[in-house]
């Protein structure tokens, strides 16, 4: 299984690849090599087999010349017992052997079809008379035939055995077969040597090409496989440690960058699809925001068109109750039941008138008509209504407004209405006998300009629980009877409406300070 | 206490509060439901003041105080509001109402603003 996961990689390929491409040159290259030697070395046996055969035409040429037979023959065994000469033999020009290394084969004659004379005679009508050469075999081992003719020369008929005449051109021929054995044997051993060193240089070669496969293919290979699997997993930071100046380096190089730019972007669509998130949540905030808000703003118009209508009907009645109860409760001592009983009607009877007064201001709340508004005025004018009212004839009113006051984009008779429920609320606080400051001012925060008016009161201070609750509809620290609840909570809405807010800084028993702030348009 | 007042107001029961509040206390009080009706008896008769509502079917207090101070500069005038608005306050104060008073009151804030009103009166004279 690993082999053949082996097999299938890059450097498996390119290494089967270049050994098959290198077997295969070797074979051709020493075929051709071995096939060119076997030449080289039998056209050198065929040159000494002529040079030998030369060589027993002039060992025999005085013994031909004096036509001594015996010295001939002599001569030819000697020289037929040598290493590597099979035989040595004479032919006349009839084809009779007149000399032979083997004595038995002299005197007898060689059939005309056979190679000796056919390889002269049969070529073409006129015979072949240079010297020929052939190889053929005797059991295992080649013979190389050679075949040189005897010619004829003024020497041979001018002798004085005049046994030739001039105008023979070949007297006869003079046939050596010699042994190939050592020359094959040379070959052979030539052609197993080189194969040993093809073997030994493939081997080699294949040992080193396969290493420096595996140092410059298989590994950074697998470096990269494994490194682009980390990141195809998500693990983007991962970087591939390959630093080499080759292709697969550049590859490595270009892919951690790739790596890089990819997690940036990666970074990018996160933080992006976070913060979309959240402006759709935000947004989504807003719009739910506004809604409930405009929801509320309907309800509190309904309700203000109701409270106006039913108001104006139910105060006349609520008078009456309130006048005849006094005038009833004159009739009774003081401390009687009676008295008690008249003084709840009465009471009652002024929670009521109150209730439908906070139910007028929530329907003013809703309805704004913003024009240009100087607060100093709003304040003046707030002052002045106040001012005459018999129960304010006992609070000393001290005023601090600030010139040059940019004017706002606010509902004046909204303000209006905020700013006489802090004064009554005031009022209220220190039991009617006390000092009032009220005070306007521009102000810089948080790179808002706004306009601050404060209303500070010598009253007995709120308790820390009850700040929270201060804007909440209905809540009230006032007597039964005295208080709806509803005076700051419209005054709330009123600001918010206004884009602006209401702080409260109290210290018990010192009094109340309340701060409006109203941002420019 | 003397002094002659004169209550308009459209509601039966805040004429009849007004005049059994200030009628023990010496004053004399006419009363009447209609604003038209109650300006033809102050031209008819003089009166130290006249306490009235701002909602009425003829015609609305804010108009009857215009003519009560245009007429009769003397002549003190209290705004009886059942329909608090504070531009309605507001607007009786500049046009020179003496005081106004919410309703419901109560005897007592009656009596107040009456006396303070035609104590006032006095001092002037």
């Amino acid at each position: 299984m690993l082999f053949r996961h082996y097999l299938n990689s890059l450097s498996a390929k390119l290494f089967i690849a270049i050994g098959i491409l290198m077997v295969f040159g070797s074979i051709v290259f020493g075929y051709f090599l071995f096939t060119h030697l076997e030449k080289t070395f039998l056209n050198n046996s065929i040159n000494f087999g002529h040079s030998f055969s030369d060589l027993v035409n002039r060992s025999a040429h005085y013994g031909m010349l004096t036509a001594q037979g015996r010295i001939i023959q002599e001569t030819i065994e000697s020289i037929g017992s040598a290493e590597g000469v099979h035989n040595v033999r004479v032919f006349n020009s009839k084809g009779k052997i007149t000399y032979s290394s083997n004595q038995e084969d002299i005197g007898t004659m060689v059939d005309q079809n056979s190679p000796i004379c056919t390889s002269c005679h049969s070529v073409t009508e006129h015979p072949k008379d240079t010297p020929s050469s052939s190889i053929s075999r005797i059991g295992q081992t080649r013979m190389l035939n050679i075949v040189k003719p005897i010619y004829n020369e003024p020497a041979c008929y001018t002798a004085d055995c005049h046994f030739h005449h001039e105008d023979q051109r070949v007297l006869g021929l003079i046939e050596a077969d010699l042994s190939l054995a050592g020359l094959d044997t040379d070959i052979r051993n030539q052609g197993i040597a080189m194969a040993l060193y093809v073997a030994g240089f493939l081997f080699v070669i294949s040992i080193s090409l396969f290493s420096i496969l595996r140092r410059f293919v298989s590994r950074p290979v697998s470096l990269l496989t494994q490194g682009m699997e980390k990141v195809a997993g998500g693990d983007l930071d991962s970087r591939l440690k390959l630093y080499t100046q080759d292709e697969i380096g550049a590859l490595a190089q270009a892919f951690n960058a790739m790596t890089y730019d990819l997690k940036k972007a990666k970074n990018e669509l996160l933080d992006w699809g976070h913060d979309l998130e959240k402006k759709v949540q935000d947004e989504a905030e807003k719009i739910k925001e506004a809604h409930s808000q405009m929801i509320h703003s309907e309800k509190l118009a309904s309700l203000g068109r109701m409270a106006a209508g039913v108001a104006h009907e139910i105060n006349s009645p609520l008078t009456g109750i309130v006048t005849f109860g006094h005038l009833l409760r004159e009739k009774f001592p003081s401390g009687s039941q009676e008295l008690e009983d008249i003084d709840v009607i009465i009471e009652q009877a002024n929670r009521c008138s109150a209730i439908i007064k906070g139910l007028l201001g929530f329907a003013r709340a809703s309805s704004a008509e913003k024009t240009s508004v100087n607060i100093n005025d709003v304040m003046t004018s707030a002052l002045n209504i106040v001012r005459n009212k018999a129960d304010f004839f006992d609070i000393q009113f001290i005023t601090d407004f600030a010139d040059h006051l940019p004017l706002l984009t606010a509902d004046a008779s909204q303000l209006q209405q905020v700013f006489l429920n802090m004064i009554m609320n005031a009022a209220d606080a220190m039991e009617k006998v006390g000092t009032m400051k009220m005070v306007t001012r521009s102000i810089h925060e948080q790179g808002k300009h706004l306009v601050e008016i404060e209303f500070s009161d010598t009253g007995p201070g709120i308790r820390d629980e009850d700040i929270p609750k201060l804007f909440e509809p209905f809540f009230t620290t006032k007597p039964v009877g005295k208080g709806t609840g509803l005076g700051l909570a419209v005054s709330h809405g009123i600001i918010q409406e206004h884009g602006g807010e209401i702080l409260v800084k109290t210290q018990l028993g010192e009094g109340t300070s309340f701060f409006i702030r109203l941002p420019f348009n | 206490m003397t002094g002659k007042i004169l209550v308009i107001d459209d509601e039966d029961i805040v004429r009849r509060s007004c005049s059994r509040t200030l009628s023990p206390l010496g004053y004399e009080v006419r009363l009447t439901q209609s604003s038209l009706d109650g300006l033809r008896m102050i031209d008819e008769e003089k009166f130290d003041l006249v306490l009235t509502d701002i909602k009425m079917p003829d015609m609305d207090g804010i108009e009857v105080l215009k003519q009560v101070r245009d007429r009769f500069p003397e002549m003190k005038v209290i705004i009886m509001t059942g329909y608090q608005s504070v531009e309605n306050a507001l607007k009786s104060v500049q046009l020179g109402a003496f005081d106004y008073i919410e309703k419901p009151f109560s005897p007592d804030a009656l009596i107040s603003s009456v006396s303070k009103a035609l104590g006032n009166r006095k001092d002037d004279q």
